[in-house]
């Protein structure tokens, strides 16, 4: 597990300009899913997470990584998913939002794909009201008979968070004094 | 990429460039506002910083701050160049400080991406106009006027009507009552009605005017001068006649060459500086001297005058070399030590190095030397963090000194312990609390000249800066020798104020008296000057001091004067807590808002009907909260028996905290809980803890304060 970790984080830090059209895929449930790579930051395995109190129930809580503090969010519980045990196919996939870096637990890791922006469709505008999935959802790709459902990272952390974000921002800066 | 230009990395050198060059040119001139003129090296320093500014605004095309600093470097040229006499220094130093102002300014609007649009024109004619002054001011005197970049000769201070061979000799010697105030004051009063009739005049002591210990001097030895005129004794003694306080004068002939020696054989004061000066005194002619490039050696001074420079010519230290670093990086860096450390303790608690018989006497050798080095390592990363106080307080420096002149006040400020070193972070939140609490001392604290001679003291006030390190806290100390706080003045307002409802004075303390001054909405003065008195300033001032877990503490004599000591910590981000464990969760509570732990046996707690639960211990009653149920803890025990109850207090409330384990104290660094997650009350922050794991560190004001909305 943790080779495949590293020559996927080796994988990573190769990629550069050329970064366009890559992401980075993962399985939650049945369904797979992709990560533009450009705000992916690195990968680690699942490890202890510090619950923090009295807030939303997909952020788990805080994981240290080599010193900086990390909130951490359940991708299965954001969405709307049955929670489920971490194994150690669990990993976090850490990525970096408008400089918010925010870590993604995911049932498992599935590899980086190429997308033609062209061959990007936008997901069908019926789903949009029955499936809770979808306002996250911005572009559905295929490949190798795969659908992979394409994320906005930003609306998957902030989204309804909006608000909270808001009324945070002071207290961050009270924190950071 | 010629087009390309970058202009921003050259923009942010000439604003840091000048921003430093500034605050340099405003130290060395509040260094030397107190003396009668700038001394050569300062003329140089400001010379120098102005010629940089006018260069560099130059280059980058401020046309209003080159010709302000340009009108400026001019008049320093003249001064350097002509060592000019009768240099109003007050004005001048307000011309520099008005320069330096106006560059700041216009630093301050080019940083926020304005277009530096100042009006110059206002101030290049003020000082247009002083430098003429100061140019004819010598004219007058006979001496030509210099023309620019030429060297002048330097001329005389004072110059008498001319000598005439009929011209009489004179001793006079004046003495004051013991009780009379100012001597010095008085007797240079004398001295200028002599000047009307006298053709050359010496005195001695010779630094009345600079200074005041002269008046000490006066009082007990007498006042004498040498006279040389054309009047009799009875016109000498009219003139003086005028002056109040004195005893009796004494006038007495004397020879022309007892006159020329001057006061040689009479001079107490076994300075070799004045001795030497002296000699040259009685040839009161102005003595032409070639000055010779590169010598800038005061010439021509008072005896008094060079006696002072020499004694407060400041030790030369040695220059300390900075670099500016991104404080993300040091940041990053002191992640990364942290990190070191774990990676340190995985290594050498490896389990692979538990076998059995395993020979580890190397391994162990190195690996305390490897312990050594990063524990050093920490130490250092975290002394790269604090930062002397000495800008801070050289700012007040400045403060003393527009206050105080716009109030008409006389006031000296003492500086001790500049170098105390702080955290940044404190830094920059105590520099408005401690610019607060001097303005008020000089506006509040001081008394007007005629209230301190009346109440006999000194006329000059005095406020007296402090810092000092004492037991893991930083003490910054504001003392003033004014007037004191009045407690019965005090209490009254308070009272009429509706801050205190109806408790009789006897019910406070007097320390609680002082504390009225902090209430918001409280303003002993009157008046409302432009500096303090609307009462915002001082709940402001401990709010802020209290935001870097500091408080505030103020003592006072009445008539005596008043002593605000602020008590910070040396850092926020290292404090000492206690790490304890509730369910699966680790929090940190800092140590010194921990009374006690207790073992509360069932029959201590107290349970209301409608579920609030308190805690009776030594005959008190306190507010009991469980932490497992406020933050919804699973795993956690249950039974007060089994766990431990923490008394915490804070700004005299006291709570009970139910934990179930204490686990360790021990120093942490705290860390901000990231923005993301919404804040959570009775949260301050999050640490890393040796393992590496997260504590949750617990905001004791937010707890309680969470409590109390239930």
């Amino acid at each position: 597990m943790s080779e495949e970790l590293d020559l996927m984080n080796d994988e990573l830090n190769e990629i550069d300009d050329s970064q366009k059209g890559m992401f980075m895929t993962f399985q939650i449930a049945d369904e797979c899913y992709g990560i533009a790579i450009t705000f992916v930051q690195e990968i680690v395995g699942i490890q202890s997470i510090t619950a923090v109190p009295e807030i939303e129930d997909y952020i788990k809580g805080l994981i240290n990584i080599r010193g900086k503090i990390i909130p951490v969010i359940d991708v299965r519980v954001r969405l709307k998913q049955a929670p489920r045990e971490y194994t150690d196919r669990t990993c976090i996939i850490v990525i970096d939002v408008k400089s918010t870096t925010v870590g993604l637990i995911v049932d498992e890791i599935a590899g980086v794909i190429t997308v033609n922006e062209k061959e990007i469709i936008l997901p069908p505008s019926l789903s949009q009201s029955n499936s809770g999935n979808s306002k996250y959802v911005f572009g559905l790709a295929r490949v190798e008979n795969e659908v992979k459902l394409l994320l906005d990272p930003e609306k998957l952390i902030r989204d309804e968070d909006v608000d909270a974000l808001e009324d945070n921002a002071p207290a961050g800066e009270i924190a950071e004094a | 990429m010629g087009e390309d230009f970058n202009t921003d990395s050259m923009l942010d050198m000439f604003l840091y460039e000048s921003e430093q060059l500034l605050e340099t040119l405003e130290n060395t001139v509040l260094e030397k506002k107190d003396e009668e003129c700038f001394d050569e090296q300062s003329i140089n320093e400001i010379f120098r910083v102005m010629h940089t500014i006018k260069g560099s605004s130059g280059i980058m095309m401020y046309e209003n701050i080159t010709k302000v600093s340009h009108k400026l470097e001019d008049v320093f040229y003249y001064l350097r160049e002509s060592h000019p006499e009768n240099v109003p220094h007050l004005e001048l130093v307000d011309h520099v400080l008005e320069v330096s102002d106006f560059v700041t300014g216009e630093l301050e609007k080019i940083k926020s991406g304005d277009t530096p649009d100042g009006d110059e024109s206002k101030l290049v004619d003020e000082i247009d106009k002083f430098l003429t002054k100061i140019k004819t001011g010598i004219s007058q005197k006979g001496d030509e006027l210099p023309p620019e970049n030429t060297y002048v000769e330097p001329s005389q201070f004072y110059i008498a009507p001319t000598e005439s061979e009929s011209s009489k000799y004179y001793k006079v010697s004046i003495y004051w009552r013991d009780d009379t105030q100012m001597c010095n004051i008085r007797a240079y009063t004398a001295v200028y009605a002599l000047k009307e009739v006298a053709e050359d005049l010496q005195y001695i002591p010779d630094d009345i005017i600079s200074n005041e210990e002269s008046s000490d001097v006066i009082l007990e030895d007498g006042f004498h001068m040498l006279i040389q005129c054309q009047c009799s004794k009875d016109d000498i003694i009219s003139a003086i006649g005028e002056t109040s306080g004195m005893d009796r004068v004494e006038v007495n002939d004397c020879s022309r060459q007892e006159f020329e020696l001057g006061f040689h054989e009479h001079d107490e004061q076994p300075i070799i500086i004045e001795l030497e000066d002296k000699d040259k005194e009685p040839e009161k002619k102005p003595v032409k001297k070639e000055p010779t490039p590169g010598d800038y050696v005061i010439k021509n001074k008072e005896a008094g005058k060079s006696k002072k420079l020499a004694k407060n010519q400041p030790k030369q230290q040695p220059k300390q070399t900075y670099i500016s670093v991104n404080v993300e990086k040091l940041d990053s860096l002191m992640d990364m030590i942290g990190e070191l450390v774990i990676s340190e303790a995985t290594v050498l608690q490896n389990p692979d190095l538990k076998v059995p018989g395993l020979e580890l006497s190397n391994f162990q050798k190195s690996a305390s030397q490897l312990s050594k080095i990063t524990t050093e390592l920490q130490d250092v990363i975290m002394s790269m963090r604090m930062m002397p106080l000495t800008n801070t307080f050289q700012k007040m420096n400045r403060i003393v000194f527009d206050v105080s002149r716009k109030l008409g006040k006389d006031i000296e400020l003492e500086v001790i312990g500049e170098n105390t070193e702080v955290d940044k972070n404190i830094i920059e939140h105590i520099s408005d609390p401690l610019m607060h609490l001097v303005r008020n001392s000089v506006d509040h604290g001081i008394e007007s000249k005629e209230d301190r001679l009346a109440a006999g003291k000194n006329p000059k006030g005095k406020i007296t800066l402090e810092a000092k390190n004492e037991g893991g806290k930083v003490y910054i100390i504001v003392r003033d020798d004014g007037k004191g706080l009045n407690k019965q003045a005090l209490y009254d307002k308070a009272k009429k104020n509706g801050l205190i409802g109806n408790r009789a004075m006897s019910e406070f303390t007097e320390k609680e008296i002082y504390q009225f001054i902090t209430f918001a909405g409280f303003s002993t003065k009157e008046q409302v000057t432009e500096y303090s008195g609307r009462g915002v300033g001082m709940d402001v001032v401990v709010k802020n001091i209290q935001a870097v877990g500091g408080n505030l503490e103020i003592d006072s004599v009445e008539g005596g004067g008043s002593e605000m000591t602020m008590k910070i910590p040396l850092t926020l981000a290292i404090i000492n807590g206690i790490v304890m464990q509730v369910g699966n969760s680790t929090f940190v509570i800092e140590t010194n808002d921990i009374k006690e732990f207790v073992r509360v046996s069932k029959d201590m707690l107290v349970k209301e009907p409608d579920g609030e639960e308190y805690i009776m211990l030594r005959e008190e009653c306190y507010p009991f909260i469980r932490l497992n149920r406020r933050y919804h803890l699973d795993e956690s025990k249950a039974e007060i028996e089994d766990g431990i109850v923490v008394v915490l207090e804070h700004e005299n409330k006291n709570v009970c905290v139910f934990i179930d384990q204490l686990i360790a104290e021990q120093e942490i660094v705290v860390k901000p809980i990231p923005p993301y997650i919404k804040k959570v009350q009775g949260l301050s922050g999050c640490t890393q803890l040796g393992d590496g794991s997260i504590a949750l560190i617990l905001d004791i004001a937010g707890l309680i304060a969470g409590e109390e909305k239930k």
